[in-house]
Parts: C-alpha cells; structure tokens; sequence
C-alpha cells in the first residue's frame, strides 16, 4: 500500500513536472529559486505546448 | 506456464466468452452494467497477457539490453529513463481526452452492443496494436514523430501528408469539441458561470506558480481545484440570481463567440499564465474522475436501460445519420482505435521508457485503459431511460421544435417520455431545460450524475454532481482548445516553412497572431457551421472527425506495416493489416456516404441540392455552402490517406519483390548500463 502511494504521488509529481525540475537543478547543479523555475518553466511549457493533445 | 497458470487463464478466457456471450443475447430486459465491465476486463487481460506477449517476443523481439534513447540522450528534460507505472499513467493521461467520453454516447442511439464490442476488440486488435508498434518504432528511432517517421519509411510524400492530415484533424476536432462545450453551457447560466470561473481560477494559478510559490505545482493545483468546486456551489446561487442568472444566460451563438475569443486570448497569452496551470488543473481532474467513476459504476452496478440495440441500426438515428456499418465505427474512434495516439506515442513517451520491455504494458495496456473509460461511457449514456437519451441528444430539426412536439417524436420511436419527466429532470439538476442538448456531454453528465448521486446523497445531489460532470468535461475540452490552436499555429509555421524555399526562422509576434488568426479562424468557422445547422451540427461534424481520426489511424498502421515488413518479411504483415484493411474499409465507405449518399440527411452534396431546391434565401446560401465544404474536406481528407496508402502500396511491392532497400532504419545497438535503482 505504501509502495502504491509512493508510486502515486511520483506519478503527481511527474504529471506536475515537479520531477523534471528536481532533475534539471540536480543536472545543472542549481539550487531552487523563483528565477530557476521561471527559467525552466521557459524551455519545459515550450517543447510541451509545441505537442498536439490528444482528443 | 505452469497448470495452475493455464486453468487460471482458461477461466479468465470462459468469463469473458460468457459475459460477452451475454451481452450480445439477451435481450428483452436491462442488463446489469457488470456484465460489460467483466466482459472488457477480461478480453483485455487475455489480448494483453496472449496477443500483446506475442508481439513483444516474436515480432518486436524487446531487448531490455539495448539501451532506449532515454537513457542514450539522457537529458534531464525529456529524455528521462523513467518508472515504467510513471510512463503508463503520464500516457494515459496524454491519450485520454474527451473523445472515449464522446463518441460512446453518441454510438449508443444504435443500443450498447455495436459500441461496446466496437471498443473491445476494435482496442485489443487494432487500437492498442497501433500505439503499442509506433510507441516500440519510436523507441528505436530515437523518439522519431510520426512524420519523420513516415518521411522516412516511406518517403517525402507521406511525411508532408502526415502533417498536413494531422493540421486538418486539429482544425475538425477543434471545432467539434468547441461545438461539445457550446451544446453543453447554451442557455445554463449555472454550467456557464462555473466555467467563466475557472478562467481568472487559472490566471491566479499562473501567478501563484511563478511568483509566489514557484514550482509548487501539486499544492497551486489543489488550491485551484478547490476554488473550481466553490465556483460550482457559487454557480447555483448565481442561476438562481434575477441579476447574475440572465448574464450568464447565453445562446449557442453567443457561446460559440465566447469560446473563439477564448481560443485566440488562451492560445498567445503566455503559456506560464494561463494554459500550463489550467493543463495541470486539468489532467489531475481527468485522473480523479475516471478512477471515481470506475469506482462507482463497481459499487452501484446500475442496469443499462438503453436495449442492445435500437431501430436506428438501419441509418435513421435522430443524433447522427448513417447505418451501424460503417457509421458506428468511425463514431468510436478514440476508444477502440485513434490515430491521435500515435502522435503520443511518437511524442514524449517514447523518450521516458527506461527499458525496451517497458514498451509492452505503456503502449498496450494504456490504450486498454482507455478503453475502459470508452465502456465507462457508455454505460454511463445506457443507464439513461432511452426516451430521456434521445430528449436530450436529438436536434430541434430533427424531432421537433417544441418539447411537446419532440416528445410525441421520441415515444413514437417507442421510447416514452413526456414533457413533465424531461421538466422534473432538468430541474433536479438546476437546468431550465434539457432538451435538443446535442454533442454527448449533457447526457453523459446526466449518466454521471446518476451514478455518483446512487452512490450517496441521492436527488439531493444530482445537481452537483451534473454541473461537476460539465466542469469535467468542458475544463479539459478547453484546455485542448487553447493547446491545440497554439499547436496548430506552429503546425502552419512548420507546414509554410516546409513548401517553402526560404529558410526557417521562428515566427515574430505579427506571424504569431496572423497564424493563431487563421487557426482560430478555421476551427471557428466550422464550430459556427455547427451552431447554425437546424440538424445541430454534430450530425455533420462528429463524422468528419471520426473519419479524419480513423485516417490519420491508416497512415500510422501504413508506418507500422512498413517497420514489420522490413523487420520480418510478410511473416507477422497481418498484425497490423488486419486493422489497416478494416479501417480503410470504414473510412472510405463512410466518407463516400458522406459525400455522395443520397439521403440528404446523410450526403453532404444531396443535402445541398435538397437546400438549392427549396427558398432561398442569405441562410440557405451559407447551408448550401457548408455542406458542399464538408464535403470537400471529407474527400480531401480520403484523397490525402489514399495517396499514402498508394505510396506505402509501391514501398511494399518494392521490398516483397526485393527491389527496394529493405535495411531497418534503427538506431545503433548500445548496450544499456541502466542500473534497477536508477528506475
């Protein structure tokens, strides 16, 4: 049940793009700010805003 | 396998013989919804346990040595070995929009038998085999798209088609899903108001996200969901108001403005303001509400009123036209099989799969998934007594102008209902009335609301839980308006770069707005078409969407046959020619009753001459000339897949023959170092 709600709130967090952020400053060795995520923000809505939704 | 395996499969097997045995014979009484629930659950645990672990073995041979491109590209961003469960759900969510919501109901008016086993085997052979085989394609092309794909399987043609076909599917769903939200909110200033709400709801989502607490995406969402179920308790008091009640009082027309202007403001406002927070608000609502409504149809276990089938079998139905073959088939799409997947399938997914035998329950067991929702709807529509389904679903020109009138039609059909149960209904909801609500979304609100209200609550709660079922709907059908007139922008840009000589330079603000203008334009010709039309609109569009889905299908299974020919030979072709075959059949049938039928209620061009015969006057012009442009577009539509399924016709031949270069266009073997913990 545990390992269900982990897997969950991953899934959340991954739909939230909260988990793509974690990775961004984990790979460019940044620390959270406003501006960080104003910045990643950018690059993340644009590629994801370029994709057709599906019907 | 071992004995206790095989006798636990073979009862799985005989369960699902039996329900669908019962399903499709009895007849004469409601059938408990149960039965529809165990029969799909159980097909798809034997297509996924037997059919898909075939492909997966013997077709696309899934090496979980190799590593995938999320590992070789690893980016941080999109390329991200990822949680196989957390790939399943993130595509699901992608691939679940309105349509499985949709296009059941609609398919209902033959009965719940065509539809339902249209869902089950149309996902299990062909749906799921079409996202499953370009989701694996993708993977060892590095996340390759569809039209790269395309371009290069099969040549520069089919990629410029695949593209073009895909900005004239966006424009038609566009337009249908706009026309959905209109039939929905017309003359509801309840469902209106909550909907205006959730516009600054988002606005202040966006600030909150990027000023105040940035990057906090789950608690601003659960904020703003909040805020959305406040503003449906606001929208009770706000109908009831004599001041606010008229404001947000609107017509279809009125409606239809409002919903344009929303789509160009939504589509070129900055994404972190307004489409990001409400796309989030959104998925996590489509999430919540197709688990809650599994979880009540398993606890209430209503009866399906609607019979297996209907009298409209025969091509008469008031909701669309044409017979069950092909009509039903193309009503269905999302759900059974959608082209619109392989778009997901090519797009972010394929750059998260962490290992190769990942790709097996993601691009299978999703569209199975979705699938289900496809049955949730359905049962959801099937629990309606039939002559409140038709009430509801029919236009005013088709069953009558007055609700004494329409409601003679419909209990002439042999579906009694009168004025007072249609007036009782639309009051337990909060609605003035009900009637000639067209387009699927108020009736399966009503199904929901039903459902929810059994589970708890009662009449009591039957407003709410309706208006929930509208904000549902229209919440994420908007989402999709605003995010795909921004897609369709880009789509243009790409498309004019491409027939152009030029080089390709990104688009100032002045091409920004001059190409959101003709998308919103496009669409929003189409949905005023739909507005205007006296048959309500959704006769005419809800089949050339399905017909533009089901297409954009065929150019994918075209895509997919070229890989599996080139792979093994003509050995596993009838994977996925079987469903290709099927659905040209489909498509071309019905866009050819679409265009050239007679039946002025099913042809376009007979229903022109019909209109040309009669007065004339500045409306009958515009009737006459939407129905010879949708026929135009129909035959367009089928010209562009005919030509790639020519093109791919001469690949074929060539590689049969051994005359054309059969070499597979993978990427490299690398050997993957993806540790377990990493994923």
């Amino acid at each position: 049940m545990r390992r269900f709600g982990r897997l969950l709130l991953a899934l959340l967090r991954e739909l939230a793009d909260q988990n793509a952020y974690q990775r961004h400053l984990t790979m460019h060795g940044r620390k959270h700010s406003a501006a960080e995520w104003r910045h990643f923000c950018e690059q993340r809505l644009r590629a994801k805003y370029a994709r057709p939704k599906c019907c | 396998m071992k004995l206790f395996g095989r006798l636990a499969w073979a009862v799985v097997a005989i369960l699902a013989a039996f329900c669908l045995g019962g399903i499709a014979l009895r007849r004469g009484e409601p059938i408990n919804s149960i039965w529809l629930v165990v029969a799909a659950a159980c097909t798809y645990a034997i297509g996924f346990r037997f059919y898909a672990k075939f492909i997966a073995a013997r077709v696309m041979v899934l090496n979980d040595k190799r590593a995938t491109p999320a590992e070789r590209l690893r980016d941080g961003l999109d390329f991200e070995p990822t949680n196989k469960w957390i790939v399943f759900g993130h595509h699901f969510a992608a691939i679940a929009g309105p349509g499985p919501l949709v296009g059941p109901v609609l398919a209902a008016q033959f009965g719940y038998l065509p539809g339902t086993l249209w869902i089950i085997i149309g996902a299990v052979l062909g749906g799921a085999v079409q996202d499953f085989v370009i989701l694996f394609a993708s993977v060892r092309r590095d996340g390759k798209s569809l039209g790269q794909m395309a371009r290069e399987e099969i040549g520069k043609i089919g990629g410029f088609i695949a593209l073009l076909t895909v900005l004239l599917i966006m424009i038609i769903l566009l337009a249908v899903v706009a026309l959905v939200v209109v039939n929905a909110l017309k003359g509801s200033p309840w469902g209106t108001f909550t909907i205006a709400a959730t516009m600054p709801i988002a606005l202040f989502m966006g600030i909150y996200l990027r000023y105040w607490r940035p990057g906090r995406v789950l608690e601003c969402s659960t904020i703003g969901f909040a805020l959305v179920i406040a503003s449906i308790f606001g929208g009770r008091s706000v109908a009831a108001s004599a001041t606010w009640g008229p404001v947000f009082s609107l017509g279809a027309l009125g409606l239809a403005i409002a919903v344009v202007l929303y789509g160009f403001a939504a589509s070129v406002l900055p994404v972190w303001l307004f489409l990001a927070p409400r796309d989030y608000l959104s998925t996590f609502v489509k999430l919540g509400v197709v688990v809650a409504l599994a979880v009540g149809i398993l606890f209430v276990r209503p009866e399906l009123q609607l019979p297996a089938f209907t009298r409209f079998v025969d091509g008469t139905g008031p909701i669309f036209a044409g017979k069950v073959f092909p009509f039903c088939f193309i009503t269905i799409a999302c759900g059974a099989v959608s082209g619109f997947h392989a778009l997901i399938s090519s797009g972010t997914t394929p750059k998260m799969i962490a290992k190769e035998s990942h790709v097996f329950p993601v691009g299978y067991g999703s569209m199975l998934m979705e699938s289900f929702v496809a049955i949730m709807a359905m049962i959801a529509a099937c629990v309606l007594q039939p002559g409140v389904y038709f009430a509801v679903n029919s236009p005013a020109g088709v069953v009558g102008t007055t609700p004494a009138v329409a409601v003679a039609t419909i209990s002439g059909w042999g579906f009694p209902v009168s004025v007072s149960d249609m007036s009782h209904l639309a009051s337990s909801v909060g609605e003035q009335t009900l009637f000639y609500r067209t387009g699927g979304a108020p009736s399966l609100a009503l199904g929901m609301a039903a459902i929810f209200a059994r589970g708890g609550g009662g009449e009591a709660v039957l407003g709410f839980w309706y208006h929930f079922a509208i904000m549902f709907e229209a919440l994420f059908i908007l989402t999709i308006i605003a995010a795909g007139t921004r897609v369709g922008r880009f789509m243009l840009h790409d498309l004019v770069a491409q027939a152009s000589t030029r080089a390709h330079k990104p688009a100032g603000m002045t091409g920004v707005v001059v190409a959101t203008i003709v998308i919103v334009a496009a669409w929003g010709y189409f949905l005023i078409q739909g507005v205007r039309d006296p048959l309500g609109g959704i006769n005419s569009l809800w089949p050339l969407f399905g017909i533009s889905n089901q297409l954009l299908a065929s150019v994918a299974l075209c895509v997919a046959t070229t890989i599996l020919l080139k792979m093994h030979g003509p050995k596993y072709l009838w994977i996925t020619c079987v469903p290709l075959a099927w659905l040209v059949t489909v498509t071309f049938t019905a866009s050819w009753q679409k265009i050239f039928s007679s039946d002025p209620y099913l042809g376009f061009l007979a229903q022109a001459d019909k209109l040309a015969a009669g007065p004339q006057n500045a409306t009958t012009a515009a009737l006459i000339f939407n129905a010879q442009l949708d026929a135009v577009v129909c035959g367009v539509l089928a010209l562009l897949v005919a030509i790639i399924l020519l093109d791919s016709l001469r690949v074929w031949y060539g590689l049969l023959r051994g005359t054309r270069d059969a070499r597979v266009t993978e990427s490299p073997f690398v050997v993957s170092q993806l540790q377990a913990e990493e994923i």
